[in-house]
């Protein structure tokens, strides 16, 4: 039976909990070196029967049959020699696309090396779990726009490649800025890591061609022609002058907004995200489900009020948020306690959202507020894989 | 208990060797799992270092998890470190708990040593506070944190009951309960 005293437990626990705010980056480290310490221990007995007994069949196969030294150094000369290059894919004057949606790809490397010999500059990307949706843009200047935060950003060069990865998680070795001040290539960066879509802008010394080859299901590579040396097919299309602004996914309405539905199991909060793009800043609230449950969106409304004060649940507390209005997001049928480990106070200072905080996380109802500086009108989306509910604040 | 499609691929990769799936696991569930320990080992680099040995279990014996969320098989391994770590650093002070039993010896509090609830729970033995963290911190059942502890549920019914009375008498709280 619940009373007093076990809620007090239960918040201290929670408090204490997260005293511990990250999972610590030097104990990730030790116990990737111990595993891979274990490793190298229990596969080198394995890696020495294995080499003594390969080295004991092939010496009772030449005691009995001399001939296959012949054949075994036939073919493996036949491995050594060198194989006839294919044939290299023509470089293309126009925007490209290919990857496969659906996957769950993270990417684990850049790599950026200089072919010019050969006529170009390459640049590779590395996955694991497959090729992912991509596009890749010609663009006639090296500035690009930042996802997100809307900023503008220049790279070195005078013309530029937009990647679009979409689906894709990034591993934290993934360099975020190179300049590897290639013919063609001069610089490597993120521009945006926003709802698992990662955007790359490549900073190029002219507009030129490009190859895109997937190889291995692992790597998508990127060559650049250096002044034009590499052999072209078509003729180039005409490039855009300012970067392609986001699509538009809707109208914003200026009414409360509700949707989704309290359906079984509660979902668990994951992530909480706030970030500014062209004409709106962008609530998102992630969920997965709970061990056992099905993924869905639970029941939520979004109401309008025009004051950034608001009532803590269940403790009836006010509390006042950064700005002169806002927005309360109630989930019923869904709680953040144990799964969300991120901030539960976020101030961005964006255009309009200036603070979004937890206002209470009780019986699977879980309440959000944000303090915007102006009344605002509003759009939401419900998106899956992850699951996600989206809010839109338009901005002047 | 059944997997997302999503995790079920991460293990399937994990399975076949592949460290980054495995990271990813640790990046799914290492947070909690270390919050819980901490609380049970009352000391923050004794929790790492039962996390630690976890993570290197898991991996040595991901052949052992069948087709199921990995979150309550994590938990059950963290959870033995944890206590079985607990143990090993404080033999001296479980000998002297057992000859206090034997003795009849009884920790009294008083009104005016009453103790605040981190304190209480430092009283507390490793096996109730893993009861205690995986029910009131994580959330589970009754019959859940009895599965992850590997314990009948009328034991963990009992567990959870004694830890929830010396907790009260530990910090005066008893009274009101009575």
């Amino acid at each position: 039976m619940s009373d007093d005293f076990e809620k007090n437990l239960r918040q201290h626990l929670h408090s204490e909990a997260e005293e511990t705010r990250e999972f610590p980056r030097p104990l990730r480290g030790r116990i990737r070196d111990s595993i891979a310490r274990r490793t190298r221990v229990r596969m080198a007995p394995q890696l020495a029967l294995t080499g003594a007994l390969v080295l004991v069949a092939v010496a009772v196969l030449v005691f009995r049959n001399p001939t296959i030294v012949n054949v075994v150094t036939t073919d493996f000369n036949k491995i050594l020699q060198p194989r006839p290059s294919p044939t290299p894919q023509p470089f293309l004057c126009q925007d490209q696309s290919g990857g496969s949606s659906g996957l769950t790809a993270t990417l684990t490397n850049i790599r950026a090396g200089s072919h010019a010999g050969d006529g170009y500059d390459r640049v590779v990307f590395d996955f694991n779990g497959g090729i992912p949706s991509w596009d890749l843009t010609r663009q006639e200047s090296a500035t690009f726009v930042r996802d997100a935060s809307g900023q503008q950003v220049t790279l070195e060069g005078s013309a530029g490649l937009k990647l679009v990865l979409r689906d894709v998680d990034l591993t934290g070795a993934v360099s975020t800025d190179m300049k590897p001040r290639f013919t063609s290539i001069r610089e490597i960066a993120q521009l945006g890591n926003f709802e698992r879509v990662v955007t790359y802008g490549i900073g190029l010394t002219s507009t030129e061609c490009i190859r895109v080859l997937q190889l291995s299901n692992s790597r998508l590579v990127v060559d650049v022609a250096t002044n034009g040396s590499a052999s072209t097919t078509a003729a180039p299309t005409p490039l855009p002058t300012v970067p392609p602004s986001a699509s538009d996914p809707g109208p914003f309405s200026c009414l409360d907004q509700s949707g989704g539905a309290d359906n079984g199991l509660a979902m668990e909060l994951t992530a909480v995200r706030v970030a500014h793009q062209p004409g709106f800043d962008r609530i998102v609230f992630e969920f997965a489900p709970q061990a056992g449950g099905t993924a869905h969106i639970p029941a939520y409304t979004v109401s309008r009020q025009a004051s950034a004060q608001f009532v803590k649940d269940p403790s009836g507390q006010p509390v006042t948020m950064r700005g002169s209005s806002g927005l309360r997001i109630v989930f019923h049928g869904a709680s953040g306690a144990t799964s969300d480990t991120g901030s539960r106070d976020q101030t961005p200072n964006l255009p309009v959202v200036q603070e979004v905080e937890q206002l209470g996380d009780f019986e699977a109802v879980l309440s959000w507020g944000a303090g915007l500086s102006q009344a605002s009108c509003l759009r939401t989306l419900e998106l899956a894989n992850p699951t996600r509910v989206v809010i839109d604040v338009q901005t002047p | 208990m059944l997997m997302d499609p999503t995790l079920g691929r991460v293990i399937e990769r994990w399975r076949a060797g592949d460290r980054d799936a495995f990271e990813e696991v640790m990046d799914r569930y290492g947070l909690q799992l270390l919050r819980t320990a901490r609380l049970i080992l009352r000391d923050p680099s004794l929790a790492e270092d039962a996390i630690q040995e976890t993570f290197l279990k898991a991996w040595q014996r991901i052949g052992s998890l069948r087709d199921e969320d990995p979150g309550p098989w994590l938990t059950r391994i963290a959870m033995n470190e944890s206590i079985s770590l607990y143990r090993r650093r404080h033999r001296f002070q479980a000998l002297t708990e057992r000859f206090g039993r034997l003795g009849g010896a009884k920790h009294e509090v008083s009104s005016e040593a009453r103790l605040d609830l981190s304190q209480a729970l430092a009283q507390l033995t490793p096996e109730q506070r893993a009861a205690v963290a995986l029910h009131y911190y994580q959330d589970l059942s009754v019959q859940e944190t009895a599965r992850v502890l590997e314990v009948p549920v009328d034991t963990m019914k009992s567990r959870l009951r004694t830890a929830l009375r010396r907790l009260r008498e530990l910090t005066g709280s008893e009274e009101a309960f009575a």
